[in-house]
């Protein structure tokens, strides 16, 4: 050994040695301590017994009836109030609801065709209605501070969450008492939109207790286009709850009559998640299904979960899943799936063709990001042979915008990310928590703008008013599923996204945000004011 | 230490060094512009994938450096420390390709550590001809 080291080859293998150990150590844990796939929020447990899966009958929202016409604008009724559902057979489930049903009824409209519906707040709690994905001018946009009252509650304008708390408040706010008429132009591409409570500070735990419904848009174009209908048309709204032992909704809030203190524990910062499946308010159910095509409305309306569905067949054979419209509406052509990922507030319009399938067999529709019960989400039942005479064109649509980053007038950065709060644990858009007294974007109409939106964990962001499309994941192309015009995309770990828009429709204040929902709630918004 | 009078380092031991140097420099951006990215900043990105490119380039040209220096001192050592490290930036490349970041931020860690440690070993003692050295 040469003598004149400071360090003898032997000392050297040691060290290298302790070193080699260290780093396998250390990737050996991260391997057994990360969450792969990677998930962002934590699961609450049911404290009744779940019911075994594929039992109870996929139910179908009931569409609304108008109460009246005039003027070639619709009007509807909806009262919002507390109601008692059986969600999971043999237990009562007391929640809030849309005219007592959990998911609310359904509006069906046509394009270019106003809607009017009169909300009324018979909660406990003020309320905000949201039409999600609806291009909507900025007073029936549902504002989280333009809150309607239950009656009698005027006093509560001045108790607004963390505005009011630490002496920030909204000047701007709309406040109405007890009913409120949200006008719908629906001048948009048809597709599937869904209302949603949007309360400053509250809209998790609101749309957790049952605040959720479905609002169909159509079209001349669309209907021509033969794709599966009637009763081979479904609407999925896909949402994950759990239960307390007394039957309720469990939901970690801070403040649990939903008023003051927003925010839930500790543990649930990053979302809530939970061990029920529900579709259609119904855990895990059954549909039979004719041997043809089938044409799924799928609506992910969890706080947090996101899902990677596959429908898997009795011998493990895994369907196609033909997308053929996405957020806002219809795919220029069909895009071909076996795995579709799909985050909080995103919808994807999927047909399913069950003629392969043998009469009897089951085919399971499973969530590959889930493990235990919430792998499982429902199941179609093949029950007979029968005549299918619909079809999935090869050109969907030809409307689709066509933006070029060229067009673009500017480029925004925004990081979605952890971060502290009013002494809190919070969520931020470009390092800032929610203010809505602060303006984060102004934008003219008719601009175009190129977004460049980074994530540090599972963000779905979504834009009020405009639909857009995504250029770009992380530097590379777009993913299969980014096709269409969409308006939540969901950026994972680490991951950046490019978007493009066109700000048009209306001018106004409108929002900009996370929808998991938990985030939302914790600071993860920023407004847009259209000029 | 004096009493081996001034070895001289070939060009092969001078070569190895300038590479495993240069290597250095590069993985110590990388956390850098991680952390830009991370915090919002675009341009992060395309610096961070660029210098991933930069370091896995110069990991392959310190294989070859490292390869020469077995052959002409006899010293396998390089070459195996090389070869380790070239594939742990290998993996490191497409998990964060792949946005696996349970593996991409320990073996990213893990490599720099690796790198430095490398500079260090090739810095503090002359790489000399295995036989002239121990004579
Ligand atoms: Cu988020």
């Amino acid at each position: 050994m040469p003598s004149g080291r400071g360090v003898t080859r032997r000392q050297m293998l040691g060290i290298g040695g302790a070193l080699g150990l260290m780093a396998a150590t250390g990737l050996t844990s991260a391997a057994a301590l990360a969450r792969r796939p990677s998930i962002t929020g934590a699961q609450l447990r049911s404290a009744v017994p779940l019911p075994p899966p594929f039992q109870v009958p996929l139910p179908v929202p009931a569409v609304l009836k108008p109460v009246g016409t005039s003027g070639g604008a619709d009007r509807y009724e909806i009262t919002q109030c507390e109601a008692s559902a059986e969600i999971l057979p043999g237990v009562t489930t007391p929640m809030w609801t849309y005219n007592g049903t959990f998911p609310g009824p359904t509006i069906e409209s046509r394009r270019g065709r106003p809607v009017t519906v009169s909300h009324r707040n018979e909660l406990p709690v003020p309320t905000v209605v949201h039409l999600h994905g609806g291009r909507t001018p900025a007073a029936s946009d549902g504002y989280p501070t333009d809150l309607l009252l239950p009656e009698g509650r005027q006093e509560h304008s001045m108790h607004m969450g963390h505005g009011s708390e630490h002496g920030m408040h909204d000047p701007r706010a709309v406040v109405t008492e007890l009913t409120r008429d949200y006008t719908f132009p629906l001048d948009q591409r048809p597709t599937l939109l869904w209302y949603h409570d949007h309360r400053m500070d509250f809209t998790a735990p609101a749309i957790w207790r049952g605040l959720a419904g479905l609002h169909i848009v159509r079209d001349d174009a669309e209907d021509a286009l033969g794709l599966p209908a009637g009763p081979r048309e479904l609407p999925l709204m896909i949402a994950d709850r759990a239960f307390a032992a007394d039957g309720s909704l469990a939901y970690p809030a801070l403040d649990p009559t939903l008023r003051v203190r927003p925010g839930v524990r500790e543990p649930y910062l990053a979302g809530v998640l939970g061990d029920v499946i529900l579709v259609n308010g119904a855990p895990w159910p059954v549909h039979e299904v004719d041997a043809a095509r089938y044409r799924l409305r799928i609506l992910n309306a969890s706080n947090a979960r996101h899902y990677e569905l596959e429908a898997v067949t009795g011998d493990g054979h895994r369907l196609d899943l033909v997308q053929i419209g996405a957020d806002q509406g219809l795919l220029a052509a069909p895009v071909v799936h076996r795995l579709l990922p799909i985050a909080p507030a995103e919808r994807y319009d999927v047909v399913v063709d069950f003629s392969g399938v043998p009469i009897g067999g089951l085919v399971k529709v499973v969530n590959r990001l889930g493990s235990g019960r919430t792998r499982d989400v429902m199941a179609f039942r093949v029950a007979r042979k029968a005549a299918d005479d619909s079809r999935v064109p090869r050109t969907l649509s030809t409307d689709l915008p066509a933006w070029r980053r060229s067009d673009a007038v500017r480029v925004r950065d925004f990081a979605f990310r952890a971060g502290r709060m009013h002494s809190g644990h919070g969520w931020l858009i470009g390092g800032l928590p929610f203010d809505p007294a602060r303006t984060d974007v102004t934008t003219r109409l008719g601009d175009v703008e190129v977004w460049r939106l980074i994530a540090d964990v599972h963000h779905p962001v979504h834009l009020h008013l405009v639909g857009f499309r995504v250029l770009s994941r992380s530097g590379r192309p777009p993913l299969p599923h980014d096709a269409g015009l969409k308006d939540t995309v969901s950026l994972r770990p680490g991951e950046a996204v490019e978007i493009i828009t066109r700000f048009d429709g209306y001018r106004g204040r409108y929002l900009f945000h996370c929808h998991n929902a938990e985030h939302e709630d914790m600071g993860m918004m920023a407004n847009l004011e259209i000029v | 230490m004096l009493a081996v009078a001034a070895p001289r380092m070939t060009p092969a031991g001078w070569t190895l060094r300038a590479v495993v140097s240069a290597h250095a420099v590069a993985i110590a951006g990388q956390p850098v512009f991680a952390g830009m990215y991370l915090t919002g900043d675009y341009a992060g990105l395309s610096l961070h994938s660029a210098g991933a490119d930069v370091v896995t380039s110069i990991g392959y040209l310190q294989v070859i450096v490292a390869i020469v220096v077995w052959v002409r001192l006899r010293q396998a050592w390089p070459f195996l420390a090389t070869s380790a490290v070239v594939a742990a930036e290998t993996v490191q490349y497409f998990a964060g390709l792949d946005g696996a970041l349970w593996l991409h931020l320990p073996l990213g860690v893990t490599t720099v550590v690796a790198v430095v440690v490398q500079f260090i070993d090739v810095w503090r003692r002359p790489l000399l001809r295995q036989g002239a050295a121990d004579a």
